[in-house]
């Protein structure tokens, strides 16, 4: 798989002002995104998410380190040929069409202006405001603007796409179209980077994850890899039995297991799996009949905030 | 080429959609149109017999009044006037151009195309020049047509005197870039556009500034700030001497050298090589 975003090392310090301590927004981060990835970055306000994808389109640039877009340093413009980016509270000016703005981006990133014009319609189609083409973007909702900036980013048929929170704003329904374009368009080979707080849209979505913390990747892998790396959820089972009684609680417990009893099943957390048939066996010797037993998930959320937490504890030691 | 055409659609419609488009050629005409009726001239048999202007009588009755030398006088008088107005106008529909594009949200979206930031401000200067060209031309096409229409003398020193125009449109919009880029503020830049405008005006007078102040270095400030700044004043009268030419006193003439057209471009040059560096540089 060629690799289309390579980031290696980057740091980035950012100076306040006079005499103040610079502040360190990345700190030194690590990954590749392959071709036709959807990639997820990750991370609470400041972790420095943004200043990432910023420095990979050259708004900004790293202190140190090595940044590369299709196989181009970022500081060369022509690694943006193939870029498509859509900002969060982005400003398209307003005083254009759908048309007008499409046809000046598009015209921006080097398209003839016949390919332009036959891009439009079916683009305009795809982010479902085929029909606003010609109205101007004062009019425009924030979800339908939201659109229209992905529409923008997109005008070029570009390899990899750098989306900062594309769904922010849209309806539910919209959320979810925009999710399956852009699991189309990875599908039809798209580089995808997606940095969002939303994180089961991330979780939905994405192939890979990197969630940063203080400038640093703090956990990175697929989805699956990180929702079973915790430690916390690896163990745990969703038990659905009859009769469930205080007295089969009661001798779970007994085991060393952790029983949890949530509308009208169990929680179970166990050592291992050989745990978990002792605790079925307990529950056949009692008569019981087991109708369903199936490992729990833990959610990205619950990483993320796993994660956050295990920070925010560590800085809290720290202190004492 | 798409860039600078992209550009140039962004700054029209734009300059369009605000109003400034419409305001600044509304303005424009109505200055047109006040001086198409209140120029009124009496030819009989091809001869001027009588002029008037704003219902004044130009000239004594018994004075007998050449049409060249009216016209020229006319046109002289209003190319001042003009210098003044174009200048004017075109800072103020043109001022906001970097500061509205470095906004937070807009920026971004010029920047992650595959341009350079020194062609992408380029363009834009170029789109601005564009957008006051046109009025230049307009206006001073429109009065130089009106008085040919009525006239039937055609002074085309005119309406090459829009070139001089052009030129301090061109410099002071470059200054204009250069705040626009360093401040991101449509106020900062027209406020200060307007300064080194007027500044350069007081800076003619240097001689008398530098023999009136008391310390040596204060003089020497004064000279180098008049040699550096843009030539405002020699260029009011280079416009003045070249559309009235040899008519014209010594003292009118003597705009017509060299040393205040360059000395103004190369101010223009390199505030525009500033803000394209500081444009380079800066941080979104």
């Amino acid at each position: 798989m060629t690799t289309l975003i390579e980031v290696s090392g980057l740091r980035k310090l950012y100076t306040s002002s006079f005499r103040k301590p610079k502040i360190t927004a990345l700190d030194g981060i690590d990954f590749q995104v392959g071709e036709g990835e959807l990639f997820g970055l990750l991370g609470p306000n400041g972790a420095g998410k943004t200043t990432t994808v910023k420095i990979l389109l050259g708004l900004t640039r790293a202190t140190a380190g090595d940044a590369r877009v299709c196989g181009l340093p970022v500081k060369d413009p022509e690694s943006r040929r193939r870029v498509g980016y859509l900002p969060e509270g982005h400003k398209i000016p307003n005083y254009l069409t759908a048309r007008q703005a499409l046809s000046i981006f598009g015209r921006m990133s080097g398209m003839e202006s016949s390919e332009i014009v036959k891009r439009i319609p079916p683009l305009l189609d795809k982010v479902r405001m085929g029909q606003w083409a010609d109205v101007r973007i004062k009019k425009f909702s924030k979800g339908m603007t939201q659109r229209l900036g992905l529409a923008c980013a997109m005008i070029h048929a570009p390899q990899v796409l750098l989306l900062d929170e594309p769904t922010d704003g849209v309806d539910p329904v919209g959320r979810r179209e925009i999710r399956d374009l852009l699991m189309e368009e990875a599908r039809n080979g798209t580089t995808i980077l997606l940095n969002s707080h939303l994180l089961s849209e991330i979780e939905m979505t994405c192939d890979r994850v990197a969630v940063l913390r203080h400038g640093k990747v703090a956990a990175f892998g697929s989805v699956a890899e990180l929702t079973h790396q915790t430690a916390n959820y690896k163990t745990s089972y969703k038990m659905v039995a009859t009769p469930v009684d205080d007295r089969l609680v009661a001798s779970f417990r007994e085991t060393g297991a952790g029983v949890e009893r949530v509308n009208g099943h169990m929680v179970l957390s166990v050592t291992d799996v050989e745990h978990l048939n002792a605790l079925v066996d307990r529950l056949r010797a009692g008569g019981g009949v087991l109708s369903e037993l199936t490992p729990v998930r833990s959610t990205l959320e619950d990483v993320f905030v796993d994660l956050i937490r295990a920070d925010q504890g560590a800085s809290v030691g720290a202190h004492e | 080429m798409k860039v600078l055409v992209a550009n140039i659609e962004d700054v029209m419609r734009e300059a369009a959609a605000r109003w400034t488009l419409i305001a600044y050629f509304f303005l424009s005409t109505l200055f047109i149109i006040i001086f198409a009726s209140a120029i009124n001239l009496d030819i009989v048999d091809g001869a001027l017999a009588g002029a008037k202007l704003f219902g004044q009588d130009v000239g004594t009755p018994d004075q007998a009044i050449s049409i060249e030398k009216l016209v020229l006088g006319f046109e002289t008088g209003f190319s001042v006037f003009l210098y003044f107005l174009c200048t004017f106008l075109a800072i103020f529909a043109t001022a906001h151009l970097v500061p509205r594009m470095q906004e937070k949200g807009t920026v971004d979206l010029y920047l992650a195309r595959p341009v350079s930031r020194v062609r992408l401000l380029l363009s834009r200067y170029v789109a601005g020049l564009i957008l006051a060209g046109s009025n230049v031309v307009y206006l001073m096409g429109s009065i130089w047509l009106i008085v040919a229409w009525k006239t039937h003398v055609f002074n085309p020193r005119f309406l090459l005197a829009g070139s001089i125009i052009f030129l301090i449109i061109a410099v002071l919009l470059a200054f204009a870039f250069l705040v626009g880029v360093f401040t991101s503020s449509t106020a900062v830049s027209i406020m200060t556009t307007y300064g080194i405008f007027f500044f350069g005006l007081m800076l003619a007078a240097h001689d008398k500034i530098a023999a009136a102040v008391s310390k040596q270095w204060q003089a020497w400030l004064i000279e180098t700030l008049y040699w550096v700044f843009p030539k405002t004043a020699e260029l009011g009268q280079a416009v003045v001497g070249f559309v009235g030419g040899e008519a014209m006193p010594d003292r009118v003439l003597s705009a017509l050298t060299p040393a205040p057209f360059l000395t103004t471009a190369a101010f223009g040059i390199v505030c525009l090589t500033l803000a394209s560096w500081l444009f380079t540089k800066k941080e979104f």
